[in-house]
């Protein structure tokens, strides 16, 4: 600081080789990470939709005990589950929000991505199975592993649906 | 009971706020916060320069250390020297309230450095470039006209400041930053800091020798190398040209009617 | 929790008392995910010493708690629903410093 003068400006420029690569590799991979996780993103959402019109009509309801108009024969408990992980860009996002706190609003597609596939992989189980309907259905989230070594960051949350299958005499129309 | 089959709609659960324009709003909004908060520390950093006196400083900083310093060895004859010599020259500023000590750093890159608690530290860099005791006693002088303005507590606030802002925007724990010497040199000191260390610097070698003969002469034979590459990245920095400094220092001397010629003591190593 | 959400009526039972479910649609989920600041963790540290209820992160959770809730019945609705019944909360820990609020529940209609 008192004296910059001849090698002090090497040093200097040692110093701006090494800022590009501390901070601008990652710049870069935020980039690429968003670009990909866009498109992996909206790609699963497409899927989970085409995959939803082809359950319509089977019923999945939340209550704790079966209705007395269903008549069932037999019975299994059924699950679904996903452990998904956000993209970088996201996480980096998040991680600003949580200096100054409210709404994390890139999370939110992930979780609703995850819990609708879920659902999902567990109706279909039911109906892989030759069930007609679930009931007592409960959703469940668990944060499965951290993405850093220091306990930050997020790299995997895990959604569970499961519930109660049933098979029933007459089917619902 | 019925069982009608119906979809809710979609997006619902999701907020219709594009990711690039979330991240947008974040990177403009905490920045703003950041330059607020920057500017707030720099303000207290100016209010408590004035009311901790620099015998406080002296004290609570008396056997502090950067992290990231590589010393020689204690033994070093050039370590010596330059402590003694740094005694020497601090005699002159009788009211310092600081006990100098002086640590040789060992990189091969010219630099000196002001740190609080009295602390000097010079690379081995630089002593390979000086040619003789005058030389070095005016950036020695030049690092004590540092101590005087107090500017190294100036640096030590903005370097920790910077600091701060670079752990948050890479997410790293900011509860972990250590002082280091490294960040505080980055911050440099402005052109008029600069300028009132190297008066007060002049000042100090005048009252050693009698004379400030060569004691730009480390400047002169940079400016003169100037046609090496080092010095276009130079030009970038904040800190004024070899040339400049040596056109001042000249100008001083003239208006104080110091004597430019006299005898050049050499190192005694 | 305020039900008064444009006719549509929640419980956490299976049925709403008084009338009977005719008609069910299926599952409905509201969510949201919050970050708690700065601010209110360092007065939530300070809290902590002399324990106590600390004001700033109730009101962040219901804060959000609703927000879910509104989610869902906004689900309800859009299926034409009037009720929904079974409703279910769960909070969990997405990352550090942030948590997922969830409501869920069976869309249905009554009369």
């Amino acid at each position: 600081m008192a004296l910059r003068f001849g090698s002090r400006d090497m040093e200097d420029s040692v110093q701006k080789v090494s800022m590009l690569f501390n901070y601008g590799l990652p710049l870069v991979i935020i980039l690429v990470a968003y670009f990909i996780g866009s498109y992996l993103e909206n790609r699963h959402f497409r899927n989970i939709r085409k995959r939803e019109d082809d359950l319509h009509g089977f019923p999945v309801v939340s209550f704790d005990t079966m209705p007395d108009d269903w008549n069932a024969t037999t019975s299994d408990m059924v699950t679904g589950s996903i452990v998904i992980s956000l993209d970088y860009f996201k996480r980096v996002i998040a991680g600003l929000r949580g200096l100054v706190g409210g709404r994390i609003k890139t999370y939110e597609p992930l979780l609703e991505r995850a819990r609708r596939e879920a659902l999902l992989r567990m109706t279909e189980s039911a109906r892989e199975q030759g069930f007609d309907a679930i009931f007592n259905v409960r959703l469940e989230t668990s944060r499965l592993a951290n993405a850093r070594r220091d306990g930050k960051g997020t790299a995997g949350v895990e959604m569970l649906a499961f519930g109660t299958a049933v098979k029933l005499k007459s089917r619902f129309g | 009971m019925k069982f009608i089959p119906k979809k809710p709609r979609d997006g619902i659960n999701v907020s219709d706020v594009h990711p690039l324009m979330e991240a947008g709003t974040l990177i403009v909004g905490l920045t703003a916060i950041f330059i607020v908060i920057a500017l707030a520390l720099v303000f207290i950093i100016e209010v408590a320069l004035y009311f901790v006196p620099a015998e406080t400083e002296a004290r609570l900083f008396s056997d502090w250390m950067p992290d990231d310093l590589v010393t020689v060895s204690p033994a070093d004859e050039r370590l010596l020297q330059t402590q003694l010599l740094v005694d020497r020259l601090a005699s002159h500023w009788a009211e310092s309230p600081y006990e100098f000590r002086v640590e040789i750093d060992d990189s091969e890159l010219s630099n000196a450095m002001a740190l609080p608690g009295g602390l000097i530290i010079v690379t081995q860099g630089l002593l390979d470039q000086v040619e003789s005791e005058n030389e070095l006693a005016f950036v020695l002088g030049h690092e004590l006209g540092h101590f005087r303005n107090r500017d190294h507590l100036r640096a030590l606030g903005r370097g920790i400041v910077l600091s701060l802002f670079f752990a948050v925007v890479t997410g790293n724990d900011v509860a972990g930053i250590g002082i280091k010497a490294t960040d505080i040199t980055l911050r440099g000191f402005s052109r008029e800091q600069e300028s009132r260390a190297d008066e007060f610097g002049l000042a100090i070698v005048h009252s050693q020798y009698g004379h400030v003969n060569e004691a730009a002469r480390l400047f002169e034979r940079w400016d003169e190398d100037s046609a090496n590459v080092r010095e276009i990245l130079t030009y970038l920095s904040t800190h004024p040209q070899p040339g400049d400094r040596v056109d001042r220092l000249r100008r001083i001397a003239d208006r104080d009617g110091w004597n430019t010629d006299g005898e050049i003591t050499a190192l005694n190593w | 929790m305020d039900v008064t959400n444009n006719a549509i009526v929640i419980s956490n039972t299976e049925s709403i008392p008084g009338r009977n479910i005719v008609e069910f649609y299926g599952v409905v989920t509201g969510n949201t995910v919050r970050a708690k600041h700065v601010g209110r963790d360092i007065m939530a540290g300070l809290k902590n010493i002399v324990g106590g209820e600390l004001k700033g992160y109730t009101e962040l959770l219901q804060d959000s708690r609703k927000e879910a809730t509104d989610r869902m019945i906004e689900q309800a609705k859009s299926m034409g629903a009037n009720a929904v019944v079974n409703v279910r909360f769960a909070t969990s820990s997405i990352s550090q410093g942030a948590a997922e609020l969830f409501a869920y529940g069976t869309a249905v209609r009554v009369a």
